[in-house]
């Protein structure tokens, strides 16, 4: 049997040192002990993860995934959230100097969850915004521990609408969230009565930035897809449907080797492809850019190829950006 | 390479004799699979309608995939494949290891260390940029390699793996730090033949069929040095200076390969004993063996590639190390005890 061979004054230290602990555990255990101590009025809201009682106006608001942006751009009282760089490019100044004046307590990965970080934001409300799948990496127990959870996730890519509006009404912050939406839809009208003479009647292609080179294929999107969703809103038709529909994105989007090019686009009149927030061709359309079977492509014969910025748009205010790069793009149709 | 193998081959056994005829076989072997990955792919295209294409006539979409696709790719696949082959020959007779490829000398690791500093620092933009940081850091891996371990060839692989070792850590470490190069390397990282075709490799192929024939001329000093320095310095070779080559060469055709096609693991050790026994000792013929079935088996495995799977081709590394593994397994086995 081993002796101790501490002293007395470190016995205590270490009792003393679990006590705390205890203590603090304690109180993270307590979603009535932080700032949101005084829940105040609450309300039941229908999450993902089932329906759960949230309070009524957050006040403190810690946001990950594709909830940053939504509620970035609603105006949501948010005192942490994870990092998101792949929206960075399409942040205007004031949403970037606010994301970069509030605690980050996340990575990219919702594997990245630094939950003491937000134990230390004291949230009344945690808005989980990631796909499903993640999820499995998000320890749930000890995040409701801190403050009420509501998991909402994105599905397929046009269902960010629904999304982002749930998740601004979640955070109280439907009134910023509606300002934004009315901009996009009265812009959306009025390019797609810009462009009724010429888009609607166009059977559209679209290549996505998500093929993989070393596999030797292309990403087809059709409608309702990353790529397509929100030229879709000014009368843009793209045809055609997935082979073999799959889940999520898959249901709107595949993957056929480059070598199908000439029957995934044989009938297309024009083919729009997405670029990268900076402008830039990402490596997988270049690819498909390059091949030469894409300069035998009809619509590409006929110039009618045009380039499309801010395809990942998952927010109205994103969106708009979305819609003038896509006005931009398709202006040459009204010459 | 053994003294005893070496004697059969001045005494001319069995194997001898059949070698002409096995490399005709090879070169026979080569044209049919050449035949075979102009018509199979997520398009088929049946031999008349290939052969109508390659003339530049019918359909135009047939033509581009045969005279612009399919025929690069395959000329890729033999270049590469010879270039592994043939350096993986090399460092086995070189270092004496039966288990030596090309990779241990840090050339792959080196050349995905200079392609992720590259996309960090912007170098990187196209095809050309990509091809000249893999060089470069190839080069680089092997001349640190050589300097290190100059002296004895335990000490120069022991110097690759530990180096390959070093530079695949700080890689990782640049993309997980950085989203560009994460992005430029998850696409490199991947050996595949699948689009290259697009980049500029006629220098590479250029310096692959410079190097392979170089390899074949020293062939015969390199199997005195693969005797022991004793007995090559009686043979009057000059042990530093074949051994300085070899290992320029080992640079030139693995580096060239990776530039190419990225990372392919297992073709540089499979195919020297494969085509171990068919040499019958004689390192001319096993350098000529490997320089023809390195190309089969790489066109073979990247024509397979296209067809294995319906969602779409898988790349032709993770074929060469699917049937690698195995192979791994079977030269443990055969080596394990004894010496080659």
């Amino acid at each position: 049997m081993p002796v101790s061979t501490r002293s007395p004054s470190a016995r205590f230290r270490i009792v003393g040192a679990l006590a705390l602990a205890a203590a603090l555990a304690a109180g993270c255990g307590s979603s009535d002990a932080g700032a949101g101590g005084d829940a105040g009025p609450t309300r039941k809201f229908v999450a993902d993860n089932g329906t759960i009682t949230i309070p009524a106006k957050p006040k403190r608001v810690v946001a990950t995934g594709y909830a940053v942006p939504a509620l970035l751009d609603s105006g949501a009282p948010l005192v942490g959230i994870s990092t998101w760089q792949r929206g960075l490019p399409m942040m205007g100044a004031a949403e970037r100097e606010r994301y970069d004046e509030i605690s980050k307590v996340a990575g990219e990965s919702a594997a990245e969850t630094n939950y003491n970080a937000i134990a230390k934001a004291d949230p009344d409300l945690i808005v989980i915004g990631v796909p499903k799948p993640a999820l499995a990496d998000i320890n749930m127990k000890r995040l409701e521990s801190i403050a009420p959870v509501v998991t909402l996730g994105p599905s397929v890519p046009k269902a960010w609408r629904e999304l982002s509006r749930r998740q601004a009404d979640a955070a109280g912050a439907l009134k910023g969230f509606d300002a934004t939406r009315t901009a996009y839809e009265l812009k959306a009208k009025q390019l797609a009565e810009k462009y009724k003479s010429v888009l609607p009647k166009l059977k559209l292609g679209h290549v996505g930035a998500y093929g993989e080179v070393a596999k030797g294929t292309f990403q087809r999107e059709f409608h309702g897809s990353w790529g397509t969703n929100v030229a879709q809103d000014m009368g843009a038709n793209y045809y055609g449907a997935v082979k073999v529909e799959g889940k999520g994105s898959r249901s709107v989007s595949e993957y056929p080797s480059i070598e199908e090019l000439p029957d995934a686009f044989a009938e297309a009149d024009a083919i729009t492809y997405s670029l990268k927030a900076d402008g830039s061709v990402p490596p997988p359309v270049q690819s498909v850019l390059d091949s030469p079977l894409w300069k035998n492509l009809p619509a590409v014969k006929a110039g009618k190829v045009f380039p499309l910025r801010y395809t990942e748009a998952a927010t109205y205010r994103e969106a708009e950006m979305t819609l003038d790069a896509a006005d931009k793009a398709f202006a040459p149709l009204l010459k | 390479m053994t003294a005893t193998a070496t004697a059969a081959d001045s005494t001319g056994s069995t194997w001898g004799a059949r070698r002409p005829l096995l490399l005709l076989a090879g070169l026979v072997a080569l044209a049919t699979v050449m035949v075979a990955s102009v018509g199979v792919g997520a398009h088929f295209i049946g031999p008349a309608t290939a052969l109508h294409a390659l003339s530049g006539s019918g359909d135009p979409n047939d033509v581009a995939l045969v005279r612009d696709i399919r025929l690069p790719r395959g000329a890729l696949a033999i270049g590469v494949g010879a270039a592994l082959a043939v350096s993986g020959v090399l460092v086995q007779v070189l270092s004496r290891n039966p288990l030596g490829e090309p990779g241990v000398l840090g050339v792959t690791s080196g050349a995905g260390f200079a392609i992720s500093v590259g996309s960090g620092l912007g170098l990187t933009v196209n095809a050309l940029g990509e091809l000249l940081a893999a060089v470069v850091g190839a080069v680089a891996a092997a001349a640190l390699v050589a300097a290190v371990g100059r002296r004895s060839p335990l000490r120069m692989l022991l110097a690759g793996m530990a180096l390959s070792s070093v530079l695949t850590g700080l890689t990782l470490g640049m993309r997980l730090i950085s989203p560009t190069v994460f992005d430029k390397y998850r696409f490199w990282s991947i050996g595949s033949l699948a689009g290259r075709e697009q980049a500029p490799n006629t220098m590479p192929l250029l310096v692959i069929a410079v190097a392979v024939a170089a390899a074949l001329l020293l062939s015969r000093q390199l199997a005195a040095v693969a005797l022991g320095e004793a007995v090559a310095h009686t043979l009057g070779v000059n042990v530093t200076r074949v051994r300085l080559v070899t290992l320029v060469l080992i640079t030139a055709l693995a580096g060239a390969a990776t530039a190419i096609a990225g990372p392919i693991l297992f073709v540089g050790l499979i195919v020297p004993h494969l085509v171990r026994r068919a040499a019958d000792g004689s390192v001319p013929w096993l350098i000529g063996f490997a320089a023809v079935l390195g190309p089969v088996l790489l066109l073979a495995a990247d024509t397979a590639a296209r067809v294995l799977l319906t969602t779409g081709e898988v790349p032709v590394a993770i074929v060469t190390a699917f049937l690698g593994g195995p192979a791994l397994i079977w030269a443990v086995r055969r080596y394990g005890v004894a010496q080659p």
